[in-house]
């Protein structure tokens, strides 16, 4: 039997090898120059953040962010100073584990990324930090507090959220202008925080700070409990035994509404509850499961400033694409891009050195967080980070009750402290 | 000392311990019964806060109130699991059986983190709030009322064990399985009916917590373990064993704050369960009556 006796095209596999193998060619001889140059024009960024592992809720929330900046800067232009070359983000997932994040860093690196951006957990920064001031890449870190990660003199690593330090600065210098303002002179409080790397770094760099202050406050009692604690009507007792005219919680969601709930029942007086930063009382879940008592908690924590233009763009845009509302965490992985693609602009080039310039140089007003200006210090750590004093006011509304307190110029509401006792309201 | 902070702290303690035993001794009752560790003993509870609490979201019932229900579809859980799972690794070794257990409570831990996600709940319920003063110290209602409520369910249990011909037939073969077979007690049924009674006293538990603790689907183990340790405290398989050794550890944990700090609860549980290990191994009530 003759084969190809029969006119027209059959397509069999040789013919097609030859013919797909002839246009392959022909594009990388001729090729398509309009696609080349188009390619030639994209930044490519490596975003680390724990997407999987018990953090995972965060980091989704962080890429989504992230993603969402890179295309609100494509769509108004990419960078101008480039030709309007468009951002690209490198997706990388550190499972919530340092070495995993190192690597997946180091990947990104080698597939082309230009500047990394991440990564969340202290730990995971410090090591990308290392890795990138090895690789001569820059690194800029949108959530990370622990002081230590900007302290090794490192050329190429840059943060835009408050230290550790900064953080209980700024508490103890907002509950010192709540009492000086209000004209109260309490004596006695008590601390308390959950035990695990959080908890105790956050509680230890508080007290340091709050004894160092001179405000005159003893801290009569530190109580600290495991993680995932399912009972802590003991812990509360000692509390009360105590006698503490305040309270500073450091919570993880869970252990905020047994706390509440304890204090509530055993009648625990206080003049408020304040604490020096920890989640656990700004969550839409557990300020509708606390309802009443989670009111006039104040909370010293880095936080979105809903008034600012970019915050309202970026909000809608997440509600109409996620669901989800800008907050603290996704809020500074959204700056973060933002930072950079500022940076890339005044660089006009993606060489290393050119963006580590463009960087110190940097002075960044409009982004959607409480802060001042960003400009980074010698070691690379912003000088107009701030966390705000938030809280917890009455409103019809339950997902509109957190609000800005303090810097006043970033206020929302007024505060009310001391606060009512638990169980006078109604 | 603070005789204040001292009463508070039993009281609470006693209280607590009510709880810890009607968890143990569902897993008593097994242990007694078929002579397995029921290792999903903990998810299975942690599986019936979840049940009532959508119980209580969807249909607007309290815990309280829902209680039965909530006990039912844990006891044909625990039926289920009996049926198609341990009633095939009776006869195995011991470390052959923790094994499918274990699985079972990692199953169930991660359905419940399938259905209702990873976030801590804690929901509004009726009693949920109310206290009562007690002298200096404050008693909270919904910790009696769990307490209560756990004395009478064991309570019951213990005389439904006595009184009743199927009670009878349970501790007949627990006594002496092949005894129990030659009288004519269809043991695989009676294994059944007992595991599921167990699975069912603690799903009862999960339901008595909800106002209490704060629904996650990982507070399962924990509780296994502190069960576990209550178990060996009061003799495997002596149910009033159980409720005594709840209370016993109930008491321990909360005057152990006096001293120690919350953080190290569980060394003070498990250096109680080492000392009677070392000085009582049938526990403080004798095994297996």
């Amino acid at each position: 039997m003759k084969k190809s006796t029969r006119k027209g095209f059959r397509l069999n596999r040789r013919g097609f090898l030859k013919a797909t193998g002839a246009m392959g060619l022909a594009t990388a001889a001729g090729g398509f120059p309009g696609l080349v140059k188009a390619q030639a024009k994209e930044i490519l960024i490596g975003s680390i953040q724990p997407v999987t592992g018990p953090l995972a809720v965060i980091g989704q929330g962080q890429r989504r962010a992230a993603e969402l900046a890179v295309d609100m800067i494509n769509s108004k232009g990419g960078i101008r100073s480039m030709g309007g070359a468009k951002l690209k983000l490198l997706l990388g997932d550190s499972q919530t584990q340092t070495e995993v994040g190192r690597s997946e860093a180091d990947r990104l690196i080698k597939e082309g990324a230009k500047i990394i951006v991440g990564a969340f957990e202290s730990g995971t920064s410090m090591a990308i930090a290392t890795l990138c001031e090895q690789r001569e890449t820059p690194f800029l870190i949108d959530v990370a507090a622990l002081d230590d990660i900007t302290k090794k003199g490192y050329k190429y690593t840059f943060r835009i959220f408050p230290t550790s330090t900064a953080f209980a600065q700024r508490g103890v210098a907002f509950i010192k202008e709540i009492l000086a303002e209000k004209r109260l002179s309490p004596k006695r409080a008590v601390v308390s925080y959950v035990g695990d790397a959080f908890g105790k770094t956050q509680g230890a760099f508080f007290i340091k700070h709050f004894k160092e202050s001179g405000l005159g406050i003893d801290i009569v009692e530190e109580i600290s409990y495991p993680l995932g604690v399912p009972d802590l009507s003991a812990e509360v007792a000692k509390i009360k035994a105590a006698k503490p005219d305040l309270l500073f919680p450091i919570c993880r969601p869970g252990d905020s509404t047994i706390l509440t709930r304890e204090l509530y029942k055993q009648r625990v007086e206080l003049m408020g509850i304040i604490s020096p930063g920890s989640p656990g009382w700004y969550e839409p879940s557990v300020i509708k499961d606390l309802d009443k008592l989670v009111l006039y908690v104040m909370d010293n924590v880095p936080w979105i400033f809903p008034e600012s233009p970019v915050y309202k763009e970026a909000n809608d845009l997440m509600l109409k694409r996620h669901q989800a509302y800008l907050e603290t965490n996704n809020g500074y992985a959204f700056t973060a891009i933002l930072v950079v693609a500022d940076a890339l602009e005044r660089a006009k080039s993606t060489d290393a050195g050119k963006i580590v310039a463009a960087l110190r140089s940097t002075n960044f007003k409009d982004h959607p967080m409480v802060g001042d200006a960003i400009k980074f210090d010698e070691n690379g750590d912003n000088l107009g980070a701030t966390t705000a004093m938030v809280q917890v006011l009455p409103d019809a509304d339950p997902l509109k009750r957190v609000k800005v307190v303090l810097p006043k110029r970033f206020a929302q509401a007024d505060y009310v402290f001391p606060a009512p006792q638990l169980w006078e309201r109604g | 000392m603070n005789y204040a902070l001292l009463l508070q702290l039993t009281v609470q303690g006693i209280l607590l311990g009510g709880i810890y035993g009607l968890i143990a001794v569902g897993l008593s009752l097994i242990f007694g019964v078929m002579g397995v560790i029921n290792f999903a003993h903990g998810p299975m509870m942690v599986m019936g806060m979840y049940v009532s609490y959508w119980i209580l979201v969807v249909l607007g019932i309290d815990p309280y109130l829902s209680l039965v229900l909530v006990a039912a579809c844990i006891f044909v859980l625990g039926y289920l699991v009996q049926f198609l799972v341990v009633n095939r690794i009776l006869d195995f070794p011991e470390a052959m059986q923790v094994l499918p257990l274990v699985a079972i409570g990692l199953i169930l831990e991660n359905s419940v983190l399938l259905l209702w996600g990873p976030d801590p709940r804690s929901p509004k319920t009726l009693l949920g709030l109310a206290a009562v003063p007690l002298g200096s110290a404050t008693i909270d209602v919904s910790r009696l009322v769990a307490f209560c409520l756990a004395v009478a369910i064991t309570g019951s249990i213990l005389l439904f064990l006595k009184k009743t011909d199927l009670g009878k037939a349970i501790r007949a073969a627990a006594d002496n399985r092949t005894g129990a077979l030659l009288i004519g007690i269809k043991v695989d049924r009676i294994n059944n009916f007992s595991f599921a009674m167990g699975a069912a006293t603690t799903g009862a538990a999960g339901a008595l917590l909800i106002p209490l603790i704060p629904l996650s689907p990982h507070l399962g183990h924990d509780f296994t373990l502190t069960a576990f340790v209550v178990v060996i405290l009061g003799g495997m398989g002596n149910l009033l064993g159980a409720l005594v050794g709840g209370l016993i550890l109930g008491v321990a944990e909360s005057l152990s704050t006096l001293f120690v700090p919350a953080t190290m609860k569980q060394v003070v549980s498990f250096s109680l369960l080492v000392v009677i290990m070392l000085w009582r191994p049938q526990g403080l009530l004798g095994g297996r009556r």
